[in-house]
């Protein structure tokens, strides 16, 4: 049986007036029913744009996928007719967006755009769609759903109008839901709202989501597997427990250990990683990281295999991720590890 | 210690208005109703919450960069409020501010140098060789290449704009920063290096931070104490141990244990308050306790009638609820230490 | 993600506002003919009598020979009926077109700048007073309204300034008052309130050179405009008077004529279009070249 979803070495390249933005340069991951995916990284990093490449939302020009496949149950996406991919897009993948409070438009009532996916896809009339609509929103926790379907964006809340967004989603129930960075714009306490919804709809539909963010904290509590990308590629994949206990990668190790920590009572200073993320335009040759890498060495100048399984299922671009003594610089400064370690060790 | 910075009664409404000649109608914003609380010389006291919660309004209010509708605010013993022309100036040489926005809070049009010589120029201080000389020296300081000081914003990162923006806060040699959301915008790995970087200052220029943030962690790190907001008003005030270990205060509690922990063990044994409904609108706020729509322990009719004082509870944490405990949440389900 | 400038010099926005606007061919079209309209309105008194004839003067002796003669390497724009030469009168005409075209928007422009500034950094009544004035200016028809002041200024070029000037502050009132209200809003307008700047020195320094780009946008492209009026008022009779050529009247003149002597008609009209198209794309560049994002 092929995966639900393969993206496989994914390079999406933006040719424009300045130059080609390598966007997206070499991602790989697959995705199965019921599981979510946690793509983390900062700004610049690709991961929108790698959402985008899937929904096929990339004007081409300027985008152009100059190598690699996304594959969807078997079947290349990329190798569909638009109106192929225009009957996956809301239908059998669905979107949501960060900002709720301009994904949703204004001048139409929120029940309609609900509907809107139904009726395109499901061919459901007016009638159907919006009793529909109504008890998707009734779903997402919409109190008075029948008379909030009636109302237009801005008379929601941000948190509302994101449960609007799901339900939007969910209305053709789709294999895979896309949230990028679906909570960034809310509040802590309606974000966990959101998050707890999205975990329960996954229950009982058995979507697979895939979750963009930067919050490490949210993957922590959604993601089953993470993959982690930096300047356009990926840098590591991995089951959530194994990159955060046992990070293959430079830049994992980074981002880990910059974190404010929560678990210790001494507050010494924070380890930042140095230096500023990446020019997409004039990426250094060879691993992407290495000007910020605290261990880079000449070698890492030079062409890059892209991930690499390093133990079963546990990917890694870095050359060195298979060297025990390597890893052994992080293990000895991460306290996660000493936690882990210990726990392991009662 | 003395307090250097001592707020009390601080209230800041926002007049909604309408009509076509600007007539007030409507009521209005209440986007801080009463707040107290004072900060000790070289202390850093975190204002937390979320949006609505009014912490913004707070630190403009504090430079009068909104005027405070009631209140007083009282700065190394002189009263701010009434301060006028040349004494307004002269105070705003001892409290500075920092921005959240890297890309709006620098004029596009002026390069780094003359950003940081500008407040030098308005307080007449040095000559333009001595200025330069100084915006050169802090942008050392500040971590960044002194030669950058011809250069505009538009040729660098968020980070970095954010340290020039650091920068010129610091020029005038204040006593005080209030830092609002210094560091929302920026990416995580920037983040740490411009939090480290306030630390560092903060110990080699003897400064006061009043620190306006709603990251939880980040607050945790970098501040002595915490003030938790909702809807205008201080809930809960103490040291940050007492606070993120033992908070008394159940929208405290409900705001940490919202907050996503990056520890996928940790975040599975987590048993988590989810609080219901939205924020209700600082313009009609709730009777009584503010928070009495959402809260998990509330109890009526007294939670809906009676506004609770913010006052003294166990071990010198200040909360603001009928009912505090201190509820020190388990090992495995906090924010805070193990 | 930002685009680090080279080592050394800082890149001036001037300098990047340029190579955009340089990169957009049809805002450099319309530039270059501009140029090239200035240059040749400028230089006529030293070529054009010799080389084409003169504008205004009628020879009489030549005259009827003269008229109505269709283009030829003589007079690539022909002659009129009474023998002057055709592309004479244009360029001449030009001069008028470019002279209204700067002094209205001028006019208008420093009307504009002060009345916007007033209403937005004072608020409350000012500001009032000032859009409800500008409100009312909208409310009348542009053509009418200005045929009426020129029917009481009396006709002529310089009234013609002052007509447009008049009835073109109004936008840009509006525009500056809400370019400015928006930058106020900026953070970096707080920081410089935080710093303890006096409010000339915000306005001067951060407010105006930051909400003026959308002004030098418009008003470049009202320059376009004020020609095009002067035109229609030339025609009408009310701006410039017979015989001096104007684009305007040319075309009145030229209404007689317009079958038998097709060129009386097309050569002033082309040059209308051409001139006026070109502030046209200049400003629509100038716009893409001053309103990026200065955040990628």
């Amino acid at each position: 049986m092929p995966p639900l979803l393969e993206v496989d070495d994914l390079h999406m390249h933006f040719f424009t007036r300045d130059g080609v933005v390598k966007a997206v340069d070499g991602v790989s991951f697959t995705l199965e029913h019921g599981q979510t995916l946690g793509v983390v990284g900062e700004s610049g990093s690709g991961k929108s744009v790698t959402a985008l490449s899937i929904m096929r939302l990339i004007p081409e020009p300027p985008g152009k996928v100059v190598k690699g496949d996304i594959r969807f149950k078997g079947e290349s996406i990329l190798a569909m007719s638009e109106r192929e991919q225009r009957g996956l897009r809301g239908n059998r993948i669905a979107m949501i967006f960060q900002d709720p409070m301009t994904s949703l438009n204004p001048v139409h009532r929120v029940g309609r755009q609900i509907a809107e996916p139904l009726r395109l896809h499901k061919d459901m009339d007016r009638k159907a769609a919006w009793a529909a609509a109504v008890e998707l929103l009734a779903e997402v926790g919409i109190p008075q759903a029948r008379e909030r379907a009636r109302g237009y964006p801005h008379e929601f809340s941000g948190g509302m109008r994101q449960r609007a967004m799901i339900a939007m989603a969910l209305a053709c129930g789709p294999d895979i839901l896309i949230a990028d960075e679906p909570t960034t714009a809310l509040d802590v306490t309606i974000q966990a709202q959101i998050l707890e919804l999205m975990q329960e709809i996954q229950q009982r539909t058995k979507s697979a989501i895939i979750l963009i963010t930067h919050d490490l904290g949210v993957v922590a509590d959604m993601a089953d597997n993470i993959l982690v990308m930096y300047g356009g590629k990926a840098v590591e994949f991995g089951a959530a427990d194994d990159v955060f206990y046992r990070p293959l990668h430079p830049y994992t190790w980074g981002l880990l250990e910059s974190l404010p920590r929560h678990d210790v009572d001494d507050k010494g200073a924070l380890s930042p990683i140095k230096g500023q993320p990446p020019s997409l335009i004039n990426l250094p040759p060879g691993c992407s990281f290495a000007p910020r890498c605290a261990y880079a060495t000449r070698s890492c100048g030079d062409e890059q295999a892209g991930l690499v399984e390093m133990e079963p299922g546990h990917f890694s671009s870095c050359r060195f991720a298979g060297d025990a003594g390597f890893l052994a610089q992080f293990e000895n400064r991460s306290s996660y590890l000493s936690d882990y370690a210990q726990r392991d060790s009662q | 210690m003395t307090s250097l910075l001592r707020v009390d009664g601080l209230t800041k409404h926002f007049p909604v208005s309408h009509g076509v000649f600007s007539s007030r109608l409507g009521g209005s914003v209440k986007a801080v109703d009463g707040i107290s609380f004072a900060i000790g010389r070289g202390e850093t006291l975190g204002l937390v919450g979320e949006s609505g919660c009014g912490k913004s309004t707070t630190g403009r209010c504090i430079n009068r960069l909104h005027e405070p509708s009631s209140g007083s605010i009282e700065f190394d013993g002189t009263d701010v409020r009434r301060l006028r022309g040349r004494r307004l100036k002269a105070f705003r040489r001892d409290v500075q501010f920092i921005f959240q926005d890297p890309y709006a809070s620098l004029n596009p049009r002026m390069t780094f140098g003359e950003i940081m010589a500008e407040p030098l120029v308005i307080h007449g201080i040095g000559s333009r060789r001595e200025r330069q000389e100084q915006a050169k020296d802090m942008l050392k300081t500040v971590g960044l290449n002194p030669e950058h000081i011809h250069r505009y914003p538009h040729e660098f990162s968020g980070g970095q704009r954010q340290r020039v923006g650091i920068a010129r806060a610091l020029m005038l040699r204040p006593k005080m920063i209030i830092c609002d959301e210094p560091v929302s915008a920026l990416d995580v790995s920037i983040q740490a290096q411009i939090i480290n970087l306030l630390e560092e200052l903060q110990e080699e220029f003897g400064l006061t931070y009043l620190f306006i943030a709603h990251d939880l962690a980040v607050v945790r790190h970098i501040c002595d104490r915490v003030a938790v907001m909702y809807l205008g008003k201080i809930v809960e005030l103490g040291g940050w141990r007492e606070v993120y270990n033992a908070p008394h205060h159940p929208y405290t509690q409900s705001l940490l244990s919202a907050v996503p922990v990056p520890d996928p063990e940790k975040q599975r044994q987590r048993a988590r308050i989810i609080l219901r409904g939205d924020v209700p609108s600082p313009v009609d706020p709730p009777s009584g306790c503010r928070f009495h729509t959402r809260c998990p322990i509330a109890q009526f009719p007294i939670c809906r009638e009676q506004e609770p004082p913010l006052e003294g509870k166990t071990g010198g944490q200040m909360a603001a609820c009928h009912f505090a405990k201190p509820f020190p949440i388990p090992e495995d389900r906090m924010l805070g230490g193990e | 993600m930002p685009i680090l400038g080279p080592e050394g010099k800082g890149r001036t926005l001037r300098a990047d506002a340029w190579r955009r606007l340089l990169k957009n061919k049809l805002a450099v079209a319309g530039l270059i003919w501009i140029v090239l309209v200035v240059i040749v309105a400028v230089s006529a008194d030293l070529w054009v009598p010799r080389y084409l004839g003169d504008p205004i003067s009628i020879d009489t002796t030549t005259a009827a020979e003269r008229s109505l003669q269709p283009p030829s390497p003589a007079h690539p724009f022909g002659t009129d009926q009474l023998g002057r030469d055709t592309a004479s009168r244009v360029i001449y005409g030009a001069r008028v077109s470019l002279l209204v075209g700067v002094v209205a928007v001028a006019i208008m422009v420093m009307v504009g700048l002060v009345a916007g500034a007033v209403a937005a950094y004072y608020g409350g009544w000012w500001d009032a007073i000032i859009m409800r004035a500008a409100d009312v200016f909208f409310a009348f028809p542009y053509v009418l309204f200005a045929i009426v002041l020129l029917a009481l200024l009396g006709g002529g070029v310089q009234n013609v300034f002052i007509a447009i000037g008049i009835l073109g502050w109004p936008s840009i009132a509006r525009l500056f008052r809400s370019s400015i209200l928006s930058v106020k809003e900026m953070e970096y307008v707080d920081a410089a309130r935080a710093m303890g700047a006096p409010a000339w020195r915000i306005l001067a320094r951060h407010i105006m050179p930051n909400a003026v780009s959308p002004i030098i946008v418009y008003a470049t492209m009202s320059i376009g405009g004020a020609i095009l009026t002067e035109a229609a008022l030339s025609y009408l009779g009310m701006g410039v008077q017979l015989p001096s050529p104007s684009w305007g009247n040319m075309l009145a003149d030229a209404g007689s004529f317009m079958f038998s002597a097709p060129w009386l008609m097309i050569y002033p009209g082309i040059a209308i279009v051409t001139t006026v198209l070109a502030f046209v794309l200049l400003g629509d560049g100038l716009r893409d070249a001053l309103d990026v994002k200065l955040k990628d």
